[in-house]
């Protein structure tokens, strides 16, 4: 931990171009944006909350999200969510509360980005997970989700013990 | 340098002196549990003290849309009287500032402009001409400005506005963006004070570098401005790869301090594995903002910090705010600058305990009284928006 702590606090070189956004050529939409989709078509939110210049976002946008296959299958069963951590921008709770886009942060208790956010269509929690995730991740709190089994087992329990 | 360190040392308040708390009061009239009150705005200026009377302005959306408020406190009252609303439209972000006399200056966004005001009596004026939102408000003498974010082309910038008063009525004497070039990225949450001198400075958040870096100009007259600084002392770049831009930073807050300096507290994610944390900076008069100091104490290292601000006056007082949530809850805790760093982390005994109490917003008054004012939330019965005042003991 702390020798990447170390690799990430020693970058000081200009990237120019190396930012940290939505992974490119999915259909994430703003906040209340998706949500509505998601009521309409009933599918799960997949929030993904990112800081803009986020190098741990911009390294799961290439080695995660490039994939085909994950992007097919986000694409296709989730109303696709990205906010900005340090964004004012608006967006309007499941509650109806207007906060900003870094508020919603703050509700989520976020340590760290990219942390990606499970919601039911009706807006409801499911779970988050922090930090850089791999294909096989994504496949498997895909499985979680879209399976139902958040209603009867923790994450790790479906994992069986595997984080 | 030596006489910086020399003159930190002087404007040092005394170490660990205690506070005296009065009993906290509840500053909205109306609550519930579809009812939202925020505390949010850029310098996080909530309220303020004009000759004893205490104003707080807030956002809530009891009307069914987000409208702003203010209540004031007259100076020999124990409680707020009605609200009155500053909006007639989708209101966000009010700031209020103490004009003396129990009087004072709101100013607020409403359906995509910022308008300000001085209350009771006066009548709205609009700031901008095109779409702006994040006001905020400054005052020294005769010199009152005000700054706000404002579209230009693709994205914001920070404007500033020198504001005169005649009566009860504001006129806008000049508007003008810090930087004469269009933006090449977002700019917002600009925060502004005077310095004794006269010299105004101005932070704000700015992503010209591909991530949020404070910035900070300065200016001796309110209309021409020193090119923007950064306010943190790590630079931008990315991590090896070519990952990313920059470490994260957010939410600058400003208050002037002693007789020509600023003080300047953020979040600040420099410590990404933690959440953000409470960074700050002075400016001890020589108009350049030094090395970036953390304001939090270790207790508070494996936190996230929110919602941080700093107040200070002329003699020398300065204090930071923010919420946490060390002992489980969200609690607002304060620090103090003893001279060479900040003091260990108190609670804000009313604001901390069960529950969450969150969103601080703060000032001190002329007698150095600290008056804090906070969100008390509770699911089933709504959010209190909370007030209380210190006096040293």
């Amino acid at each position: 931990m702390k020798l990447i702590k170390m690799v990430l606090a020693a970058g000081c070189l200009w990237a120019g171009t190396a930012l940290a956004d939505p992974p490119k050529d999915y259909p994430f939409v703003d906040f209340d944006t998706g949500l509505k989709a998601a009521k309409a078509s009933g599918k799960p939110i997949f929030v993904y909350f990112g800081r803009y210049g986020c190098a741990w976002c911009d390294h799961t946008n290439k080695k995660t999200f490039s994939d085909a296959g994950l992007k097919k299958l986000y694409s296709e069963n989730y109303a696709l969510v990205y906010v900005d951590a340090e964004s004012g921008k608006r967006l309007t709770l499941p509650s109806g509360e207007r906060i900003t886009e870094a508020e919603l942060g703050v509700r989520l208790q976020a340590f760290a980005t990219p942390l990606f956010v499970y919601m039911t269509p009706q807006g409801d929690k499911i779970m988050q997970v922090p930090g850089f995730k791999t294909v096989q991740d994504f496949q498997d709190y895909d499985r979680y989700v879209r399976g139902g089994h958040f209603k009867q087992k923790t994450l790790l329990e479906f994992l069986g013990g595997k984080s | 340098m030596r006489a910086a360190a020399l003159l930190l040392a002087v404007l040092a308040w005394p170490a660990h002196a205690a506070w005296t708390w009065s009993e906290p009061v509840t500053v909205n009239s109306v609550q519930g549990a579809a009812i939202f009150p925020h505390l949010e705005s850029a310098n996080r200026q909530g309220v303020a003290v004009s000759g004893g009377a205490v104003g707080v302005v807030w956002e809530d959306n009891r009307s069914g849309i987000p409208q702003c408020y203010l209540a004031m406190k007259p100076a020999t009252a124990a409680n707020f009287q009605p609200e009155i609303q500053l909006s007639k439209g989708e209101c966000h972000e009010p700031v209020v500032i103490a004009l003396g006399a129990g009087r004072f200056v709101a100013a607020w966004e409403e359906t995509g402009k910022v308008y300000a005001r001085v209350m009771p009596d006066g009548k709205t004026l609009q700031l901008s001409k095109t779409a702006a939102v994040q006001v905020t408000l400054a005052l020294r003498g005769n010199a009152l400005y005000a700054a706000w974010a404002e579209q230009a082309g693709r994205f914001r910038r920070i404007v500033v506005a020198q504001l005169a008063l005649s009566g009860n009525t504001l006129h806008l004497q000049t508007a003008q963006p810090i930087e004469a070039a269009m933006p090449t990225d977002e700019q917002g949450w600009p925060a502004l004070a005077v310095a004794g001198d006269g010299s105004m400075t101005v932070v704000w958040e700015d992503r010209r570098h591909h991530h949020t870096v404070p910035m900070v100009s300065h200016s001796r007259d309110g209309r021409s401005f020193a090119p923007p600084a950064r306010l943190t002392d790590i630079k931008s770049g990315s991590a090896p790869g070519g990952l990313g831009a920059g470490t994260g930073a957010m939410r600058p807050t400003l208050t002037a301090w002693g007789e020509q300096g600023f003080a300047a507290v953020w979040l600040d994610k420099r410590d990404f594995l933690s959440g953000y944390d409470v960074y700050a900076a002075f400016d001890t008069g020589t108009r350049r903002f030094g090395k970036n100091i953390r304001v939090q104490d270790s207790f508070g290292d494996n936190m996230a910090q929110w919602h941080a601000l700093v107040v200070g006056d002329a003699i020398g007082r300065l204090v930071a705010l923010w919420d946490d949530a060390r002992d489980g809850t969200p609690d607002v805790w304060l620090s103090e600058w003893e001279g060479e760093a900040f003091s260990d982390d108190l609670a804000v005994p009313a604001a901390a305990g069960l529950g969450g109490q969150s969103d601080p917003v703060a000032t001190l008054d002329a007698t150095g009284s600290l008056h804090v004012v906070w969100l008390d939330r509770d699911e089933a019965a709504g959010t209190r928006i909370r007030y209380a005042r210190a006096g040293r003991k």
